[in-house]
Formats: structure tokens, sequence, C-alpha cells
């Protein structure tokens, strides 16, 4: 009970790396990206082989799986970053995609379906924190947590983080006030990728294997969800989103009714509270209406039409 | 290399597997094209109509034996189910979307999402998540034309999907309702003021798209077999189609769909490219097309106002 | 004001979790077991149908008596196909319910990092599906009723040279682990002896549609195709190649046991051959267990269902002997499951090797319009194939 809380903690704070990076790309920005699951998968895959085939340790794969991830962010947001709303959305939701297809058909480097098993557990001064201990487990998981928080907010009240909310709030407007709208939005999504590569590879020595079929595009629209439930825009808030999601997911294993209950209740109740929730409180838990994004955007893309 | 009769073998199965993206995209274009906004929740909906499809198939077929009463059976199946789908998803519609038509665009994207696992699990938990059969109720032996094989099947979904495409459009181009349908998707306010009954508009397109996401599924499922998870992948590959050819364009997404299933069947048939990677080819064009043509290849481009 | 309602409602949330956890202080008032698979997602069917068989084993164990008159509890978790939730129910099924041991999980990716967790909690697995090779090299804590990929493959790679006389072969299978797995280590065997793989193609799970891959096929001329996969998927590739016109014929696996596949594919099922668990001489043990699965549940067992069933009820025999023995703690169990012997299952004759795989002859079906017809059973002794009487 105790140490299944302790899980659904340990999960708040890899996910919350997630939510956070999602969080500058979309509560910032305003930028709806649904990859997240990709960068994930590529932070998880560098710390895996590097650990397993080149002995490298856990700490220095953290910095090459944030850098990898990043250079995918890039590569990806270059191009499509002058892409708005919806359609941001289904070209970065096609590149999750592509990520778990390549993981699972390059068989030489991932292993292809079967994966990476044996993956080393993080040693720290010769002290192992073996994930099935949980606590030493868990301080580490939430001291990356902080320094990403502390990382984040301070971004946010930067000038890039200025320039990145008057990007969301009028793209326009803010490239006429000399705000290099481009430069700031490939650094938002390389950011935000960065924090997922590394939540990709703290769920490396969790689970101590990975396989491609973990990362499928609902990690991404749960991130989202995570996001949007705690309140665009605000960091502290989407750890709590964060939270909130991943309690509602293990409720039912927590307090032991998962095996007397359908499966298939926990999804529908999910499915339930994210319809109302939406309903009633679409800006989130905490959270104001001004962190909406595009607002103003729905207009200009009325006049798309039906030919 | 590729032989004369093969060629047109990977043309055909290309073709085919457009028809069926098509039939799927021609839903999601048509509510995108009036509610600016992605039914994540598209495949569920096709998943449930195939399902009320194959048990009143089934119920109404009995025992016969192939024939016209099947033929004529698989019809009223049809027609039943595309009757309740459209109720589904106007209800959905109702519940889940037009009290966030005011909200931000993530809102409705979101609610749709969680409609979809509302479904798909509400289906696994009703019928099981076993495949079911849904029987031909035709002979469906194949033709050998010149050692190119082409199944009735084949040919029925390419020409359900041309005429639903066909119909569609004289539908939103010649009448009155489709004329209101465009204005809705143009302004919803000015519509309003224009004495159209916007609230009806809308339900009416997700009538008419929940009602194609049934037949289309019924189709489908011929082939595919019914069960919960059917309409997922499907129906995102049936969105990409639709984003391919211009979302909110009817021909788009019959383009789109056929164009999809000819790069995938050609991609690994031709170039070599393994033939697990088929979701990679299409959704490489989805970020592609994005990237040169961002309104998709019949779509009109828009130009933001400042 | 409703930032602070919604703080309240997640620690009364917490709160009224913790509170239901103080209720379930246990006495030994039933031995648990737990089960961990796909309930929900693309998998589900497999998942689903493996619990099923193993509630179905402990209600007739139940009904017989149980241990001593002590009731056994079978714990479902849903993994959703994925080790995330794969370790968060071992979490569960660990340190709340404290099972004394484990069946499945259903898919391999999952049940190795369960498998790495309950090696280290020290609580038994069997599971009844997760063929990949290096499974149980896990550990000893890891058991399972359903043969290695290795062994199969290797078997149904000297039947096709040796017997069936084929030389170029032909592949369709799909990218996850049982299929590959099978795939690698046939192509192994058959290509250590001297015979070809002229072609390999493959799909992703989900796929339905495999006519450019047949087609592909249908060129080269292959003396036969291999299709490794799940029932599904077996049915469709049987049902597409003879629309196609392909005509070469098709040698399968274990998936093909599954009386399923002949109600999905119908007539073209006619003339595979697969190869799978070889059969219990005159048992009636399947018969029984088929019918009563179907009049539980509604359909027939799948080979999922088979293995399930099984590994549910080695486990049960040998927590009966620990229990007589006096000791029912995990590390008894596991030295009970090691010591099975003979048990006579509905797939079959159970033993284990020492390391926790399941020793069993492998079989050669040949099937007759809808009818398996049994070829007989085959080892492979010293690099050759030898039929086992």
């Amino acid at each position: 009970m105790f140490n299944f809380f302790l899980l659904i903690l340990i999960y708040t704070g890899i996910y919350s790396l997630m939510s956070m990076g999602q969080n500058l790309m979309t509560g910032y920005t305003g930028m709806l990206s649904l990859c997240q699951a990709g960068f994930f998968a590529i932070g998880s895959y560098v710390t895996a082989i590097l650990t397993t085939r080149y002995g490298f340790s856990f700490w220095a794969t953290i910095p090459l799986s944030a850098m990898m991830a990043a250079v995918f962010g890039i590569l990806i947001g270059l191009p499509t970053l002058r892409l708005k709303g919806d359609y941001l959305a289904i070209a970065t939701l096609g590149f999750g995609e592509i990520v778990r297809n390549v993981l699972n058909n390059w068989d030489s480097l991932t292993g292809g379906p079967m994966g990476i098993q044996r993956i080393p557990m993080v040693k720290f001064f010769g002290f192992t924190i073996n994930p099935y201990k949980k606590i030493a487990f868990l301080v580490m998981v939430w001291i990356f947590v902080l320094v990403f928080y502390i990382m984040f907010e301070r971004l946010g009240r930067s000038r890039m983080g200025r320039a990145l909310q008057a990007i969301r709030d009028d793209e326009i407007a803010a490239e006429a006030m000399g705000i290099n709208t481009t430069k700031y939005k490939v650094w938002a999504f390389a950011i935000g990728a960065a924090a997922a590569g590394v939540a990709g590879s703290l769920q490396t020595v969790y689970s101590l294997s990975v396989t491609p079929a973990s990362y499928t595009f609902m990690v991404s629209v749960l991130v989202l969800c995570m996001v949007v439930l705690g309140g665009m825009g605000n960091f502290a808030a989407v750890i709590l989103g964060t939270f909130i999601i991943q309690l509602i997911s293990y409720f039912p294993q927590l307090v032991g009714l998962s095996s007397v209950i359908p499966a298939q209740f926990k999804q529908i109740l999910f499915g339930l509270i994210l319809v109302c929730m939406m309903i009633w409180r679409p800006q989130g838990i905490i959270g104001t209406r001004s962190y909406m994004v595009g607002k103003n955007r729905v207009k200009m893309e009325a006049a798309d039409e039906l030919a | 290399m590729v032989s004369v009769s093969e060629f047109f073998q990977h043309l055909m199965n290309g073709l085919t597997l457009g028809g069926i993206y098509a039939l799927i995209a021609l839903g999601y274009t048509m509510v995108y094209g009036i509610l600016k906004f992605i039914n994540f929740a598209h495949g569920d909906i096709l998943m449930f109509g195939a399902y009320i499809g194959l048990f009143c198939f089934d119920a109404l077929r009995g025992n016969a034996p192939l024939g016209t009463w099947t033929f004529i059976s698989f019809f009223i199946a049809m027609l039943i189910s595309m009757v309740v789908t459209a109720g589904l998803g106007v209800a959905t519609e109702r519940i889940a979307y037009r009290p966030l038509r005011k909200a931000n665009r993530l809102a409705p994207l979101l609610s749709a999402i969680g409609v979809s696992f509302i479904l798909s699990n509400s289906a696994a938990w009703i019928w099981g998540t076993q495949s079911r059969k849904l029987n031909y109720p035709f002979d469906n032996t194949p033709f050998n034309i010149k050692g190119v094989v082409i199944t009735p099947h084949q040919v029925m979904v390419l020409i359900v999907s041309l005429i639903m495409m066909v119909s569609l459009i004289l539908f939103v181009n010649k009448t009155r309702m489709g004329k209101a349908m465009r204005a809705v998707s143009l302004d919803q306010d000015t519509s309003r003021l224009m004495g159209i009954n916007v609230n009806q508009v809308i339900s009416m397109t997700f009538a008419i798209g929940s009602a194609l996401a049934a037949s289309g599924g019924m189709l489908i499922a011929l082939d595919y077999k019914v069960y919960p998870s059917m309409g997922m992948m499907l129906g995102l590959k049936a969105f990409v189609a639709a984003v391919v050819g211009g979302i909110g364009n009817i021909g788009g997404a019959m383009l789109g769909g056929i164009l999809l299933g000819l790069l995938e069947t050609f991609g690994v048939a031709i170039f070599g490219i393994p033939t697990a990677m088929k979701d990679t080819i299409s959704f490489a064009i989805l970020i592609l097309v994005l990237l040169l043509k961002p309104e998709g290849l019949l779509g009109k481009a828009v130009k933001e106002k400042v | 004001m409703k930032k602070r309602t919604f703080l309240v409602l997640v620690v009364a949330l917490i709160a009224s979790a913790m509170a239901f956890a103080g209720g379930d202080k246990e006495e030994k008032s039933s031995y648990k077991l737990g089960f961990i698979g796909p309930l929900t997602g693309d998998n589900a069917n497999y998942g689903t149908m493996s619990r099923d068989a193993a509630y179905l084993a402990a209600e007739h164990f139940n009904a017989a008596g149980g241990i001593n008159g002590i009731p056994v509890e079978i714990i479902a978790e849903d993994s959703e196909g994925t080790v995330e939730k794969g370790l968060s129910a071992i979490e569960k099924l660990a340190n709340t319910d404290k099972i004394s041991g484990l069946i499945g999980p259903v898919f391999t990716s999952t049940t190795i990092a369960v498998g790495d967790r309950v090696q280290n909690e020290g609580i038994p697995l069997i599971t009844g599906s997760a063929t990949f090779s290096d499974l149980t090299n896990i550990g000893d804590m890891v058991f399972r009723t359903v043969v290695s990929d290795g062994l199969q493959g290797e078997v149904a790679g000297h039947y096709f040279y040796e017997v069936l006389g084929y030389r170029n072969l032909a592949v369709l299978y799909a990218k996850n682990d049982y299929s590959q797995g099978l795939y690698e280590s046939m192509s192994a065997t058959f290509e250590s002896l001297g015979g070809t793989i002229i072609d390999a193609e493959s799909f992703m799970v989900g796929d339905k549609d495999f006519k450019t891959q047949l087609t592909k096929i249908k060129q080269v001329n292959a003396d036969a195709i291999y299709i490794p996969n799940y029932t599904v998927e077996m049915a469709q590739i049987l049902e597409q190649a003879s629309q196609l016109g392909v005509d070469a014929p098709f040698l399968s696996c274990d998936g093909f046991s599954d009386p399923e596949i002949y109600n999905l594919a119908g007539n073209f099922t006619d003339g595979v051959v697969y190869v799978a668990p070889a059969q219990v001489e005159k048992s009636d043990l399947y018969t029984e267990f088929a019918k009563d699965y179907t009049e539980h549940f509604g359909i027939a067992p799948d080979s999922f269902a088979t293995n399930a069933y099984d590994a549910t009820n080695v486990m049960l025999q040998a927590l009966t002997r620990a229990v007589a023995n006096g000791d029912d703690s995990r590390q008894a169990l596991r030295d009970e499951i090691a010591k099975t012997k003979d048990f006579k299952g509905a797939s079959g004759i159970v033993n284990f090797a020492p390391n926790g795989d399941l020793i069993a002859n492998q079989g050669v079906y040949k099937v007759e319009g809808t009818t398996p017809v049994y070829i007989g059973a085959f080892a492979v002794v010293d690099g050759k194939l030898s039929k086992v009487e």
C-alpha cells in the first residue's frame, strides 16, 4: 500500500518531466504538440543502448539523452513549427508514430520488438539505487523534477519566457515587436523534448528493460491531459495535474479495487473524467482563462471551407 | 524486377487499401470541414457501426445460404446500423462537444479522446475482445484477369467510396442543407444571424459523418473482422489521408486515401522499404505534405488576417 | 477558492485510499495467486482469455475443496500490454495482496520486466504464453508452460527441411516478440541445414491487410510459406492468400492450435502443416477443459487459455504440496513447482527443465479440411530430428 503509493510518486516524477516540457511547448508557446512519447522513447533507448552495449554509466547518458531528444526536437520542429494548431498536432503525432515504428524495425540497434533487457541499475558513489527498494529511487527522481522545475520556472520568467508567451498570445504581433519567433519556438520545442528525453532515461532505469510497445501515442495524449488538467502555463500546476492523472490511473490498484471491477471500467472512467473536465473546467484545476491556446486563432482558421 | 502482372496486382491492392482509407476519411473531413475539430472518436464510432451491423446481419440472415436474400439483408443491416450509429454520433456531439464549441481548441480535442476511450472500452466490456467474423453476403470468389486477381469485395469498396464521395459533394453543393453547412463552416455567428439553425446543421453533420462511418465499418469488417480496437489505427490512417488530401475537402479525402494506399503499397513493393515500415511511409508523407502545402493537396490556402 | 476545493478533493482521495487499505489486515482465509495480462488495449483478447482460464482452474480447484478447505483466490491485474503498467500491477500484487505466486504476464516484454522484479522479490512466476528464448535466464523464479521460440523453431526448421524436403521458404511474420522469435529460430535452424529463406516479409501488429506482402511472396515461388503468427492474423493471411491465388503450402506454429482459426478462416486452412505441443495420449483433459471453458465464457479456449490453465493448475498442485509439507512460503512454492513431474495438463504433459523452460515434445499436425490430423511427436537429438514414440 505504502509502497504502491511510492510507485505512483515515482511515475508522477517521471511524467512530470514530460509534462513540464509539454507545458513549455503548449502552455507557454501555444504549440499543440503530440509527440512527447517519441522523445520519451528516444531518451529511453539512448540510455538503454549506451548502458548495456557500450558500458556507459547512467549519469553519463542523461545529458546524451537530453541532447538526442533535443536534436530530434529541432529536426522535427524546424520544418513543422510554422504549422498551426491541429496541423502541428497531427504532424507531431505522425513523428511520434514514426519513432515507434523505427524502434520496432531497427532490430540491430534497438532489439526490435524484444527490446533491450538487463539494463544495469543506477550506481551513485558505489551505492546502488535499486528501483525495487523505491525510496532512494524516488528521491533521485524528485531531485530531477526539482532541478527541472527551477530551470523551467526561471526560464518562464526570463526574456525567453516572455517572448514565448507573446508568441502564444499573438504570433504576428510578437513578430512585429522584433521577436524572432522561429528561433524561440524551436528552442521551446527542443527544451521540452530534452525534458522528455531525461524522463525516458529515468523510466529505463526504473523498469530495467525497454520495448517499443510502451511508447504509443496514448502516452503523448496522457501527458497533454496532465498539462491541461493541471493548468496551462503554470509548472507547479502541471506537476499537480500529473499527480492527479497518475492517481486516477492507479487508484483502483491502490485501494485494491482493480481486480474486482471489470478492467475496462478504469479506462471508461478516465474517458468520463476527461470529458467532464473539459466541459466544466477546461482551463484546468489551477489555471486562468488567459492561459488558453489559440483563443484568437479560431476565427482565422474558420475560413477553411468545405468544398 | 517487378513483372507486369505483379505491378498491376500491387496497383489493385493499393487502390483498395486506399479505398478503405478514403471511406473513413470522408467522415473525418465532413466534421472537420464544418467544426474545425478532429473527431478522434470517429474510428470508434465506425467500430460501433460494424458491431451493430454484424448483429443485425446475423439475425436477419439466419442460416440462409448465399443468395439474393443475404445481399438484401446485408443492406438492411447496414441501414439499421447507419441509423443507430448516426444517433450515437449526434448524442456524442450533444453531450461531449457542443458545450465546448466556444472553448479553446484543445478542449474538444481532449474531449473527443475521452469519448474514444469510453466507446472502445465499453465495446470491449459489452461484446468481449475477440475478433468476430462478418460473413460475406455475396460470393467473394476472385476474378483473375491476366494474372491480376480482383475480389468482388475490392470492387465493392471502391465503388461504394466513389458513390459516397459523389453523393456527398452533390449534397454539400446542391442542397439547402449543404448550403447551410458551408455557411456554418465559414462563420457560425453570421450564419445564425442569417437564420440558419446552427445546432441543427451541426447535428446533421455528425449524423451523416457517423452514418458514413457505420457503412464504411461494415464494408471494412468483411475483410478485417470486427473487434473493439478496429477503429484506432484505421482511424488514424484515414485521418492522415484526409489531411494529405486537404482536410475539409471531400474530393481531397478520396484523393488522399487512394494516394496513401498506393504509396504504402508501392513504397514497400517497389522501393524495397521493409514491409512493416508501411506506417512510417504514411506519416512521412503526411509531414512532407504539411510542409510543402500545409492546406493539403486539394485544400485552399488561407491567408491569416492580421 | 476553487483551487482549495480541488486540493481538498485530492487529499480526500488519498485519505480514502489509506482507509481502504487499513481495512484488509489479513488472516489466512485464502491463498492468493496473482495474474497479470493485458485486459484492455490492443491485445486485450489474449489477456482476457488467459485470465478466464486461470479463474476456471481456481474455480475447479476450490470446488474440489481447495487446500484443506481453504480456497484459492486469483487476483487479476491489467498490464495494458506495457512495461509501466505491468510493474505497477506486480507492485500491487506483491505488496498489497501478498500473493504466493504469479500467473502470466502474457507477453514477453512485460514478462521480462515483471520477471526481473519477481526474481528480486522471490515470487515464483509461471507464464503460459511468453515464448522469448532468453526469458527463463532471468532466474530460478521464472517458469513457463509454453515452449520457448527456440525449441519450437528448431523442430520446425528440421521438420520442414528433413521431412517435408523444402529448400526455399518464404516467411511472413509480425513485428512482435512471439512472431519474430519463431521466425528467427526457425530460419536459423533451416539455414544451418542448408535451406534458404528466400523472402521474409513483416508487418506491424494491428495490420489486417497483407496483400502487398503476399503479392511479393507469390512472385518468389517459395516451396512453402511459414506464417508464425497469432490466430486472427493467420486467418487473415490464409484468406487473402487464397484470394490472391498463392498456391504454395502454408506452414505454421502453435498459434494454429486455437480452434477459432477454423471459425475465422474456414476452408482456407486445408493443407496447413503446423508445429505445436505434442498431443497427450488418450487424454480427455483438453476436451473437458474446452467444453467447460466454452460453457463458462461463451467462446472456445485458444492456446493462450489452455497454457494459462495448465500454468494455474501446476501452481495450485505445487501450492497444495507445499502446504502439505507445512511451508506455504514463496520459496517453498517455487521449489515445489520445480519438482513438478509429468503433470497431466490440458495442453500435454508438463515437465520443467532446470532453467524453468517447459520440456515438451513438439507435435506436427496437418490440417485436412478443417480438422487437424496428428502426425506425430518429434524432438531434435544431437542435431538430428527424430520421432518420439
